[in-house]
């Protein structure tokens, strides 16, 4: 048999577990102190195991670490070194476990309580996560129990003292799992209110106090590649970008077939890629799409970069970008945010600041195939030099591999040539070549399976070889579709493809990797955990942490809309107008009936006097069961009166005596009387008045 | 009369920081716009709100009423009790607090949770300081459910009076002569005594414990007995308050209150005179309580009071102040 908790033990757990949720919603910001981080678990485990021996004891030691502690606080925050937010977080955290270890008095559990809300509120301050929504409402639920049994366990030591109370907070039957379910759902409609209070809240801030964002870079892609690493590329589900392309995909696709490209890497290092040197500089426009004879589609990519992937580089779709901007729709502020370009054409921006980066990205979408791409020559420009070098030590086996393949023909031909062989005859695989001495020889003719920089690498050496320009290029490709209504590229999804420059066109891209190469894998549940989770954390975002006064005046316009279409509806005319109206108006003369009938039912109830109150089953079986035996003396020829008590007419009538002791036990005393009792108890009767005894007789 | 829809509504300690603390990430969101903290002032309201709606609901047809006991003395505890009743058809009311309100007497009793239609009652614990009229006003019924944020009350007039009766002292150790002890005195009547006061004989159908035996058998027929009337002893207690007050008085009034116990407790029909009041002999509780009653009454006197006129056929016990 499971055993319920005390109250007394109830109300200490729903306390701890407040304080305990408070405590996540600071530390999912990431930004209290290892010394906090480790503290508080330890403090709340001593808690719990130990603090019954301390309680009241060594209150000076106690005060005067507090003391110190808020000393060395209040200097880092007039030095500078620490947020003033932060410092009260931390100072508030230990607050709430010398709390956990002092628990004795209603002052120390309200205390207790307060200090907790103080935390939950210093959380909001720090983070913006996802997580802190769910301590948010854990805290909700824990704090509800905490504030009524606290309440409910005072209230009995106050109304019936000390020694009076003791059986009652120690009885396992107050707080019972109805009681906490009860309150659970008490903190629900808390919860409700709460979502009616935030979304009808005017948003009118004065920006007094504004915290300023979490500073500190934080690395990304980078700008070399090794392809002499070993072991295999792992599956990593975390979401780098997320992009809404407009116009969308059309047909809803679930995958979305794309390259992200985020930069070149043009300079060979003997056994793999770096960024060739070059100034970036500010780029106030970017530079127009050659003029190649065909215009492609014009598409705007929403793309928001995950602060942790947000290392400076702007992730552009395919095609020819045209602009990039960093302005919200609808804020007035202006983006601290510049674009820069490097003369390989890569975007970047700055300054970077670890946050979260949402941009605009304008881009021509149309590629050009190879009838465009024929017959442009190979006369190219001194800026591509660096993408023709060929490394001294290249392997022979490549260049002739190159000359068979794409020998003697076109530029054009030529890339298509050795993207068709690369994909057709080689194999895709994660497990990488490890420390060999030359990774593309090996991957091309020992191993003739590899990954995508290793694909992309064999490409550009093959194409140099042949005296065209290429680059490496990496980003991402893919992008799967999210309930939020965007598609998640994931830190899985990095790539590596190759540039191919042709006069009068610019680069080119090539992938030569299988297309079921490209991107991650992702398909397992943690891939799915970790993309629902995503989406939840970006309706939080949405709906939560960025409404704003725009956002609440967005839908205060479209309940208005909503409202007046319905309006419009049912003044309309047509057969979809008139059957919501009929809808409307049975629902209203329904409710209107229903409430009428209510008041007038209580109406009634109130002022009928004496009225008979509403009765349980049993006192109901009782009155019925009362009813059949004097209706059963009538038959039997025994008049009894009808303005007596029960108890009055037993005692007239001694056959009666055992129905009506039963009756008022039932119908007065709260006992239950079963149907099957009820039945036995007329049996009885029967049996004492046929045949009519003369004792029964009054 | 105090209307039903009448509430009083207070803060409480908690509820006193939990306001201004509400107050404070108000402000601290409306100036920095950071919407968790909205969403935390949102769960704050609401459950203001809610505790709002639940503690209305809990004192919603709650109806009380006071018990007094039947009778109360002065420096003796007094149970009192409460018993409230939930009128509701389904809602339970929770952290009940059902306490006195404007009258003499505090007194509160406490019930967690009052099931809909049922009745309980609370009692709590009165120990009078005086004697006299003790008078009650309102009941007030009061929850802090469920939160303890509020303490919303909803006074009920319920005004009832308790006459408590003069403190138990022990009598004073009286001289014979005024104690005038006598012991029941027979009377030349027949009645219902011990002493016989004739012989006749026996009528069919007496009852056979009047039959006299000894008589019997000597005369060989039965023999009824007729025995004596005994008239009880006659005691009148009487206080003259017309010079008291204070002090003086109340001893004075809580001695006449123990004569006349002592004397109902030996059997005596006992009177009591006071200046302005008489209160004819009587034995039992009735004459006891209406004796006992009349001094929880008594006020200062004064000398336009016709003095005391005591019982001239009983024996006299004054007491002087």
């Amino acid at each position: 048999m499971v055993r319920g908790a005390t109250l007394l033990q109830a109300q200490r757990w729903a306390g701890t577990l407040t304080a305990t949720f408070a405590f996540i919603a600071c530390a999912v910001s990431g930004e209290l102190g290892p010394v906090t981080m480790t503290l508080f678990p330890v403090g709340l485990v001593g808690s719990v195991l130990l603090a019954r021996r301390v309680e009241g004891r060594a209150q000076w030691a106690w005060t005067a670490m507090l003391a110190a502690v808020l000393v060395i606080l209040l200097m880092g925050v007039i030095a500078g070194h620490l947020d003033i937010v932060l410092a009260a977080a931390e100072f508030a955290v230990l607050l709430c476990i010398h709390r956990l270890w002092h628990r004795r008095t209603e002052r120390d559990e309200l205390l207790l309580l307060l200090l907790s809300l103080l935390l939950l509120c210093a959380g909001a301050a720090l983070a913006a996560e996802l997580s802190y929504g769910f301590a948010f409402l854990g805290f909700a639920v824990s704090g509800t129990w905490a504030m009524a049994l606290t309440h409910l366990r005072f209230a009995i030591e106050a109304g019936r003292g000390p020694s009076g109370s003791a059986a009652l907070l120690h009885s396992r039957r107050v707080a019972t799992p109805a009681l906490l379910g009860g309150l659970a759902a008490l903190s629900l409609l808390g919860l409700a209110g709460a979502a009616l209070v935030f979304f009808t809240f005017p948003r009118v801030s004065i920006g007094g106090l504004r915290r300023s964002a979490r500073p500190g870079p934080v690395a990304g892609l980078g700008d070399k590649v090794d392809l002499a690493r070993g072991g295999t590329i792992a599956d990593d589900p975390r979401v780098a970008l997320r992009v809404r392309l407009d116009p969308p995909p059309p047909g809803g696709v679930r995958d979305l077939g794309m390259h992200w490209r985020a930069r070149s890497l043009s300079r060979w290092t003997g056994h793999g890629w770096s960024a060739a040197d070059g100034t970036v500089l500010p780029a106030a426009r970017l530079p127009p799409r050659p003029a190649i004879g065909k215009t492609g589609t014009l598409v705007a990519a929403d793309v928001e970069v995950v602060g942790t992937f947000a290392d400076g580089i702007v992730f552009t779709p395919e095609g020819w970008p045209l602009s990039v901007s960093f302005r919200r729709p609808g804020s007035p502020r202006m983006p601290a945010q510049r674009l820069y370009r490097n003369p390989a054409g890569d975007l970047f921006y700055q300054p970077v600041d670890g946050n979260d980066l949402r941009y605009l990205v304008m881009a021509d979408a149309g590629s050009p195939d190879l009838t465009i791409l024929r017959g442009r020559g190979q006369r190219y420009p001194s800026w591509v030099a660096a993408d023709l070098e060929v490394p001294a030590a290249l392997d022979p086996r490549v260049r002739a591999l190159a000359e068979r393949l794409g020998g003697g023909k076109d530029p054009a031909e030529a890339a298509a040539a050795i993207e068709r062989w690369l994909t057709e005859s080689l194999r895709y695989t994660r497990d990488l070549p490890g420390p060999v001495p030359d990774p593309v020889a090996s991957f091309l003719f020992d191993r003739r399976a590899g990954h995508c920089e290793l694909f992309s690498s064999a490409m550009v050496l093959m194409l140099r070889s042949l005296g065209v320009p290429a680059r490496n290029v990496t980003g991402y490709f893919g992008g799967r579709s999210t309930d939020a209504g965007y598609y998640a590229v994931r830190a899985g999804d990095a790539h590596s493809w190759v540039e191919a420059y042709f006069p009068e066109v610019g680069f080119v891209p090539f992938d030569p990797t299988p297309p079921s190469g490209r991107g991650g894998v992702q398909e397992g549940a943690w891939a799915k955990a970790v993309l629902l989770w995503d989406a939840l954390q970006q309706r939080w975002r949405a709906f939560i942490v960025d409404y704003d006064l725009i956002a609440q005046a967005q839908a205060m316009r479209r309940v208005g809309q909503l409202l007046s279409e319905t309006g419009r509806r049912l003044a309309g005319k047509g057969g979809g107008a008139d059957r919501l109206r009929a809808m409307v108006e049975t629902t209203l003369v329904l409710l209107l009936a229903g409430a009428l009938f209510l008041a007038v039912r209580r109406f009634r109830g109130r002022h009928r006097p004496g009225r008979t109150p509403v009765l349980t089953p049993d006192q109901r079986r009782a009155l019925r069961l009362w009813r059949a035996a004097r209706s059963r003396l009538r038959r039997g020829g025994i008049g009894i009166r009808t303005n007596g008590t029960a108890r009055e007419l037993a005692r007239e009538v001694p056959a009666l005596e055992e129905v009506a002791a039963a009756y008022a036990r039932v119908r007065w005393g709260g006992e239950r009387l079963s149907a099957s009792e009820a039945r036995k108890l007329l049996r009885r009767l029967d049996g004492r008045l046929d045949p009519v005894a003369p004792d029964a007789r009054p | 009369m105090t209307p039903a829809w009448k509430r009083r509504l207070s803060f409480t300690r908690m509820g006193r920081w939990y306001t201004g603390l509400t107050i404070a990430i108000g402000l601290a969101a409306t100036n920095t716009g950071n919407n968790l903290l909205f969403l935390v002032l949102g769960l704050l309201l609401a459950s203001i709100i809610v505790s709002g709606i639940l503690s209305e609901q809990s004192l919603r047809e709650v109806r009380v009423e006071r018990r007094l006991p039947a009778v109360a003395i002065a420096g003796q505890p007094a149970l009192i009790g409460l018993l409230a009743r939930n009128g509701k058809a389904r809602a339970p009311s929770f952290s009940l607090e059902v306490r006195e309100a404007r009258g003499d007497v505090p007194g509160r009793g406490f019930l967690i949770v009052l099931p809909a239609r049922q009745a309980a009652e609370v009692a709590y614990r009165f120990v009078p300081e005086r004697r006299g009229v003790h008078r009650f006003a309102q009941i007030e019924v009061a929850t802090r459910a469920p939160f303890g944020l509020f303490e919303k009350s909803r006074p009920v007039d319920a005004p009832a009076e308790l006459v408590v009766f003069p403190r138990q002292v022990p009598p004073p150790a009286t001289a014979p002569r005024a104690l005038a002890r006598e012991g029941e005195s027979p009377e030349d009547r027949i009645g219902l005594g011990l002493e016989v006061h004739s012989l006749r004989d026996h009528r069919p159908g007496e009852d056979a414990r009047s039959i006299h035996w000894r008589s019997s058998a000597r005369a060989g027929r039965l023999i009824g007995v007729d025995r004596e009337q005994e008239r009880r002893k006659q005691v009148c207690v009487v206080l003259d308050q017309r010079r008291l007050s204070g002090e003086p008085l109340e001893r004075a009034v809580e001695v006449a209150a123990a004569l006349v116990s002592r004397e109902l407790d030996a059997g005596a029909e006992v009177s009591l005179a006071l200046a302005g009041e008489f209160l004819g002999g009587g034995s039992g509780e009735a004459q006891r309580h209406a004796a006992l009653r009349m001094l929880a009454l008594v006020q200062p006197g004064t000398l336009e009071l016709p003095p005391p006129r005591p019982d001239p056929k009983a024996a006299v016990l004054e007491v002087r102040g």
